[in-house]
């Protein structure tokens, strides 16, 4: 939404260009464990295992890993770890080292996993020469080499796929009791950014961990970044880092922390996919090194192993925590993808609302105003499903309150939306008012539910109400009251029709360090391991990166619970880490009305989606600034082909609604909004895929293509699901893009959606552009359903009858799936859902149900389009349960399109569309 | 509930059935959603050509719930064509077209009900009711524009009286000007002629002061040739009228450089070229140079001579009661209040002088012509006067009040709106602007720029324009949409768009019986 910017804006924002403060985030070298843990590149590890402690049992291998003093022949041990080696479901290890006797227990990441993952089988297969091979259920090998120890994944053709500790990074830091006085400098006393102190309780505390990917072009994840979306080599500049922050007019081609940090990343390569899982909620940093690319120090490497070496190598540094890895073998991009949701889980299937557009903007100043966007929708004739209220809407700034002057009739407000399908969407975020009198602000201070500083009272910040505390969702009573205030009877006016963003929950503090909260203030920690000192509460250090998950965890348990557990809600959060795709969806942010936000909107979107996160988009049109009518249009073009799909802007920027343009551009944002909501039930379909299946809805090219070595490092392209590859035009002033065609060895088709004129894939090719121009391709060999009448929203458009696409591959078939059930609620559960196939061969069409799920939907086929059709048939017959009904059809000679008139079959029941020649 | 295919075929038969003989409302029968205007090109008894004579379809596919036409003409009762239009007759109120996207979307959008028809939720026909509404709003509005009208034509005759009014006005300043101006005129005269007395007296009284200063200025020359004689003497210690070199050396002075001797160089720069000199280039030539020389000399090695000690310490006194009369200043400047005295008496002090230095009858001649004097500068600024009222009218008379002067009397009246932040204030064809509740200053948020509704509307809208410029935006502007009212007042004030305020003023100015009448002649069809 917005950032401390609004503060500063009078100041600075708009006396010159825009640009991020790099002087209020850190660097590596000001990050004292980055600057210390960087530094280390032992030749030799110094821990090794003690193979004598080895125990392999169900599916866990334990065994104790020492650190041994190397300077002295002695061998004298200096500190003990326990590991502990999991095998888990579907080809995926858990690598976990923690202190075998810690001072105190160290922070094990609380909210990501989707549960505890499900286990494979382990076997201890030998144990000689140092080194211990263990193999699991699928057969794919672990090489545990005790000293210099580190341990290899091996595929299932016993190639090594992963090393973890290849390079000798592995490091732990152990906890040590705090001496009085010592060296000044010592970074475990204590560290100084700006003028912020970390007091430090606990010392250093960092851990570490490298991992080897052998044979991979590139990397790619760890978001959120506007980076590359295949990670560069770091050496000789920043790592890239994750620490959720609030970044004020963030730049591009950056590797600076964002709002989101989601510790995955996977590697890749014509060979094979891995991933891993670096399970912690710290601050981290990442180093990459791609010894393909044509770095110093990857030349002499090469120079040394001779020939062109893929390897990638990268290691992760968090400031707390254990040594916590999950590592995915693949070993094709969708089985990692899986996987690694398997992990952390996958976006339920969202409110079929959610998918449609959103229009937004801080903010809509009072009920006058929503009602005069509501309507001016409906005057120029644009489908839109729900309107935003930013945080003017409260009564200044205290959630679950409104502004009695500008919202005095909330309910009627949210009526005369809901009265043509469109929902309220209203912001909620994480800090509260310190004003005595609020109830929210009274309950937690009376309670103790807010996360304390440094030496245990009530933390305050700053933040949009001025002096602000912030809740501390880490405790269970605390996240249990919050979700209480989401009852329509705390928060009046509300109703199932009115759901939550959640945003400013890095969280965001404007006096804090780095724009969050101080590292040494204080969560709830359950009281097990004792009520006093160190022992009794978790730092802010400790969970950072997972406070706007808790957030959002309490949001989502509210909205259920308000509601009986009945409808599904939709959130949007800024922040975001690993398992937030179970609650929510995520924006970019406050991007900028420019060129390269919208370029970089794709890349984004792309690491957020392959990192669980696939409910993601861009504020179209840019935060900042005004976008022009050009850069307006092309970027309601290309938001309407990304998942989360809404136009925001900032308080201080010129009115934008698209009928605010010249109506040729209104046109084609029209235009691009109905192409949105004619395929809202194609999107429907690939949500509930993705709820099932886990794989990305945006996905990179070599999602599909993984052997196709040009695809690797393509990010101005995508695949939605695997029927359509979408190339936004995002740059000014052009008049014609190249497109990247893949599937040349299969013979594939790609049928530009605007003609039907099928391009046999062969790599790069030059695509003509005008302004009204989306380059979209459907897959020869895909079927897409399509709702071609459009109305106010997409709750209008339940009952309206189908369009079928059928684009044929050169076999003449194609095969497409359609999901449908009421859109809001959780009676898909009780198999109150359609999920069928559509299924093409030349002899017929067949419309037919996976499971004995369904429901009575209204919906019926009105046309059936086949594209590519190279012999047309004679007569079509509809076959519906004991009915018949010969079709009419029609050929289009100039593009090989057949079109079969209204077949009327009811979607409700499974039919069958004959054909003879 | 699940349907069959077959009730959803036969259901789509019923629809296709009713659309185009059963439900159409008037007597004309005629596919459901086209109006009576359009009936003629909808024949049941031959095939149907699409509007735009691209395609002739069967008449069945008429309303069959698929669209075969492009421009959407083969489905004007249905939702199957997307750009299609949807006409219901709302028979008791007005009539509507709508897109054929909101047939069967199940929002009642029509009055009669016609646009839902599939659904499993009728729509209730509210025609009558609202219709029943829209003539009670249409006869108040008409009542209101009526009952408006009279005070407007009150408005209207003030108009014209007060333009009238500045007609004559302007034809009185007209001639109080050619007044003036003869006035200014005589005045002028009477003062050059009394100026040229006054400068035939004054003219003793110059050249008596320029013998004074050419006085005072041989009196300098006199001092400054018995000073430079003194010292010639001084360093002339053979007294032969010749200083020479060896004179010369052995006083520290002429050492400019201060190494202990004087040097050639040193006599150069004094005496010039030549070996000797006397007294009377030494008094033309070196005097100028060495005098400051010797006074700083003196100051410094002779503190003692008590002459030039008292000259150089009242020197510094005055200097530093100059710094302090700096200081003084500056503190008035800033305290205004604290006056002016000292300047005030500066200048009573400058014209004693003056005044007692002229003879009485001198005096006179300058009090007679400073009179004269004042009174032709009176007589210009009369005329200016004058002149500024003329403009002034001939701009209002030449502001577009409407176009029977309706707005005339609103010029320069004020009107107020306070909401919770701000007072709103609009001088009519002044100026509006705003000012916080909380205090800080005024902020223009437009001046009167030009009438700007659409035509044959041009005055139903008013365009404030060029108001204080927002922060790196646009200059703030003021949209007032005009009303029909009793009375003159400010209805809201927002700020739609950023910097962009809208007003919604009502005024009796923008009452028209005529109008309303049409209006309400048109609702009633």
């Amino acid at each position: 939404m917005k950032t401390l910017g609004a503060l500063l804006v009078f100041s600075l924002a708009f006396a010159g260009s825009l640009a991020v403060d790099r002087n209020n985030f850190k660097t590596c070298e000001q990050s004292g464990f980055c600057k210390r843990l960087r530094s280390l590149k032992p030749e030799k590890s110094q821990y090794s295992l003690n193979l004598d402690t080895v125990i392999v049992h169900g599916n866990v291998l334990t065994a104790e890993v020492n650190t041994v003093d190397t300077e002295t022949e002695k061998r004298i041990i200096l500190w003990n770890y326990a590991l502990k080696l999991t095998a888990l479901v579907d080809g995926t290890f858990r690598v976990e080292l923690d202190e075998a006797d810690p001072l105190y227990p160290r922070y094990r990441t609380q909210f990501s996993l989707d549960g505890e993952p499900k286990c494979d089988s382990l076997k201890l297969v030998s144990s000689e020469k140092g080194v211990v091979t263990v193999v699991n259920g699928q057969g794919h090998k672990v090489l545990i080499t005790a000293e210099p120890f580190k341990l290899e994944f091996l595929d299932q053709a016993g190639d090594v796929a992963v090393v973890v500790n290849g390079n000798a990074q592995l490091e732990v830091e152990p906890l040590k009791v705090k001496e009085e006085g010592g060296d000044e400098d010592d970074s475990s006393r204590g560290e100084n950014f700006k003028s912020h102190h970390d007091s430090k309780p606990r010392g250093n505390e960092a851990v570490s961990l490298d991992v080897t990917f052998p044979e991979a072009d590139h990397v790619y994840g760890i978001p959120e970044h506007t980076d590359n979306f295949a990670l560069r080599t770091t050496s000789g500049g920043e790592p890239y880092r994750l620490y959720n922050l609030d970044v004020f007019e963030y730049e591009l081609d950056s590797r600076m922390a964002l709002y989101g940090a989601i510790p995955v990343m996977y590697a890749h390569g014509s060979k094979r996919t891995t991933g891993v899982f670096w399970h912690n909620s710290a601050e981290t940093w990442v180093d990459v090194v791609n010894y393909a690319e044509g770095t110093v120090v990857s030349s002499l490497v090469n120079l040394v192993t001779g020939g062109q070496k893929k390897q990638v190598d990268a290691r992760f540094m968090s400031e707390s925590g254990i040594v916590d890895m999950f590592v995915m073998l693949g070993n094709r991009p969708k089985d990692v993808f899986r996987q690694y949701t398997r992990l952390t889980g996958v976006m339920p299937l969202p409110p079929k609302f959610s998918i449609a557009y959103h229009q937004s903007r801080w903010n809509y100043v009072d009920e006058n105003d929503v009602r005069q966007v509501d309507d001016n929708f409906d005057v120029h004739d644009m489908p839109v499903d729900a309107i935003w209220l930013d945080i003017e809407y409260t009564d200044r700034k205290m959630y679950f309150t409104w502004d009695a002057e500008k919202f005095p009739h909330p309910a009627d407000m949210v009526a005369n939306l809901t009265a043509k399908g469109r929902k309220l969407i209203a912001i909620i975020d994480p800090h509260i008012k310190r004003e005595a009198g609020y109830f929210l602000h009274e309950d937690a201070t009376e309670n103790g539910y807010y996360v304390k500083d440094k030496d245990g009272k009530d933390y305050e910040g700053w933040c949009w109400p001025g002096s602000s505390s912030y809740l501390d969702f880490f405790d269970p009573r605390v996240t249990k009251y919050y979700s209480e205030r989401y009852q329509f009877k705390n928060f009046p006016g509300t109703s199932k029709d009115v759901h939550i963003w959640n945003d400013m929950n890095e969280p965001s503090v404007f006096n804090g360090p780095e724009i969050t909260m101080p590292k040494d203030c204080r969560h709830y920690k359950p009281p097990q391991d004792g009520h006093d000192g160190l022992a009794s509460f978790w730092e802010h250090r400790h969970v950072h990166n997972e406070y706007g998950l808790g957030h959002i965890r309490g949001t989502h348990q509210g909205m259920l619970d308000r509601a009986d557990g009945k409808y599904r809600p939709f959130i949007l959060t800024r922040s975001a880490f690993a398992g937030t795709q179970r609650y929510a969806a995520v924006w970019t942010g406050d991007n900028m009305a420019e060129w390269g936000f919208l370029a970089v909107s794709i890349p984004q979107c792309l690491s957020m989606s392959v990192a669980g996160i696939s409910f993601c988009g861009s504020d179209v049109g840019g935060f900042f600034k005004y976008p022009e009518a050009e850069l307006m249009t092309r970027w309601y073009q290309a938001g309407s082909l990304q998942p989360f799909f809404r136009a925001h802007s900032h308080i201080e920027t010129k009115r934008r609604e698209p009928w605010l343009y010249a109506p040729a551009t209104a046109a084609l944002i029209r235009d691009a909004l109905r192409r949105r909501y004619a395929l809202i039930d194609y999107w429907y379909t690939l949500f509930y895929e993705h709820s099932v299946d886990g794989l990305p809805i945006m996905r990179p090219m070599f999602h599909d293509y993984p052997e196709e070595e040009e695809t690797f490092d393509i990010q101005d392209q995508y695949l939605l699901g695997d029927e359509f590859l979408v190339r936004p035009v995002t740059e000014p002033g052009v008049t014609s893009v190249k497109v990247y065609l893949p599937g040349k060895a299969t013979r594939t088709l790609w049928y530009d959606v605007d003609s039907y004129h099928a391009h046999a894939a062969n790599g790069y090719f030059t695509q003509d552009v005008n302004i009204a121009k989306i380059p979209l391709y459907q897959r020869g060999g895909s079927v897409v359903p399509r709702k071609e009448r459009v109305r106010r929203s997409s709750a209008l458009m339940a009952a309206d009858p189908y369009t079928l696409v059928v684009a044929l591959d050169a076999n003449n078939t194609a095969h497409g799936s359609l999901y449908i059930d009421d859109g809001e609620t959780y009676e898909f559960r009780n198999n109150k859902y359609i999920y069928a196939h559509i299924d093409y061969e030349p002899s017929a069409i067949t419309y037919s149900f996976v499971n004995s799920a369904n429901y009575p939907t209204r919906s019926w086929v009105e046309r059936i389009v086949i594209a590519g059709i190279k012999s047309p048939p004679k007569t079509a017959k509809l076959v519906q349960a004991d009915k018949q009904l010969a079709l009419q059809m029609t050929l289009h000679k100039g593009n090989d399109v057949l079109v079969v008139r209204k077949p009327a079959a009811s979607m409700a029941q499974p039919w069958r569309i004959v054909f003879s020649y | 509930m699940i349907l069959s295919s077959y009730n959803r075929l036969m259901h789509l038969l019923a629809f296709i059935i009713c659309s185009f003989l059963l439900c159409a409302h008037s007597d004309v029968p005629r596919p459901r959603g086209v109006s009576l205007s359009k009936a003629s090109l909808y024949s049941p008894t031959k095939d149907f050509t699409c509007f735009d004579g691209t395609v002739t379809i069967p008449f069945s596919y008429v309303n069959d719930d698929y669209c075969d036409c492009f421009d959407g003409s083969d489905e004007p009762g249905t939702s199957a064509c997307l750009n299609a239009v949807f006409h219901c007759t709302n028979a008791g109120h007005r009539p509507q077209n709508i897109p054929s996207s909101r047939v069967n979307d199940g929002v009642c959008d029509c009055c009669d009900g016609t646009d839902e028809y599939a659904g499993p939720d009728a729509c209730p026909n509210t025609c009558e009711e609202l219709g029943r509404e829209a003539r009670a709003e249409a006869l108040r509005l008409a009542e209101l524009h009526k009952e408006g009208s009279q005070i407007r034509l009150e408005l209207i005759e003030k108009g014209n009286k007060r333009r009238s009014e500045m007609a004559e006005q302007l034809a009185q300043l007209d001639k109080d000007k050619s007044e003036a101006e003869t006035i200014k005129a005589e005045k002028e005269a009477i003062k050059n002629e009394l100026e040229l007395k006054e400068n035939e007296a004054l003219k003793v009284y110059r050249e008596a002061e320029e013998q004074e200063k050419q006085k005072k200025a041989e009196e300098e020359n006199q001092q400054t040739i018995k000073d430079a004689t003194e010292q010639f003497n001084r360093f002339d210690s053979n007294q032969d009228g010749q200083l020479s070199v060896e004179e010369i050396k052995v006083v520290n002075v002429f050492d400019k450089n201060k190494d202990g001797e004087v040097d050639q160089e040193e006599y150069q720069h004094f005496f010039g070229e030549s070996e000797n000199v006397n007294l009377k280039s030494f008094i033309s030539t070196t005097w100028p140079m060495l005098k400051p020389l010797l006074m700083m000399e003196q100051g410094m090695f002779k503190p003692a001579e008590e002459e030039h000690e008292s000259v150089r310490e009242t020197d510094a006194d005055d200097l530093s009661r100059e710094l302090e009369n700096e200081d003084l200043e500056g503190a008035e400047d800033e305290n205004m209040d604290d006056s002016d005295l000292p300047h005030e008496e500066d200048d009573l002090d400058l014209e004693q002088d003056h005044a007692k230095g002229y003879d009485e009858e001198t005096q006179t001649l300058v009090n007679e012509a400073t009179e004269a004097r004042r009174q032709f500068t009176d007589a210009e600024r009369a005329i200016r006067e004058i002149e500024s009222s003329i403009q002034n009218i001939q701009q209002n008379l030449e502001k577009d009040y409407g176009l029977q002067q309706e707005f005339a009397t609103l010029d320069g009246e004020c009107f107020e709106y306070e909401d919770k932040e701000y007072i709103y204030k609009l001088c009519m064809f002044q100026k509006m602007t705003q000012k916080s509740k909380n205090g800080g200053s005024e902020v223009g948020l437009g001046n009167w720029g030009e009438w700007g509704g659409e035509e044959n509307k041009k005055y139903s809208v008013m365009k404030y324009t060029n108001g204080l410029a927002c922060w790196n935006g646009p200059n703030r502007i003021t949209t007032v949409n005009i009303h029909c009212g009793l009375e003159t007042k400010m209805l809201s004030v927002t700020e739609p768009f950023r910097c962009e305020y809208k007003v919604e003023l009502s005024t009796p100015a923008a009452c028209d019986n005529n109008v309303s009448q049409t209006h309400t002649a048109h609702d009633e069809l």
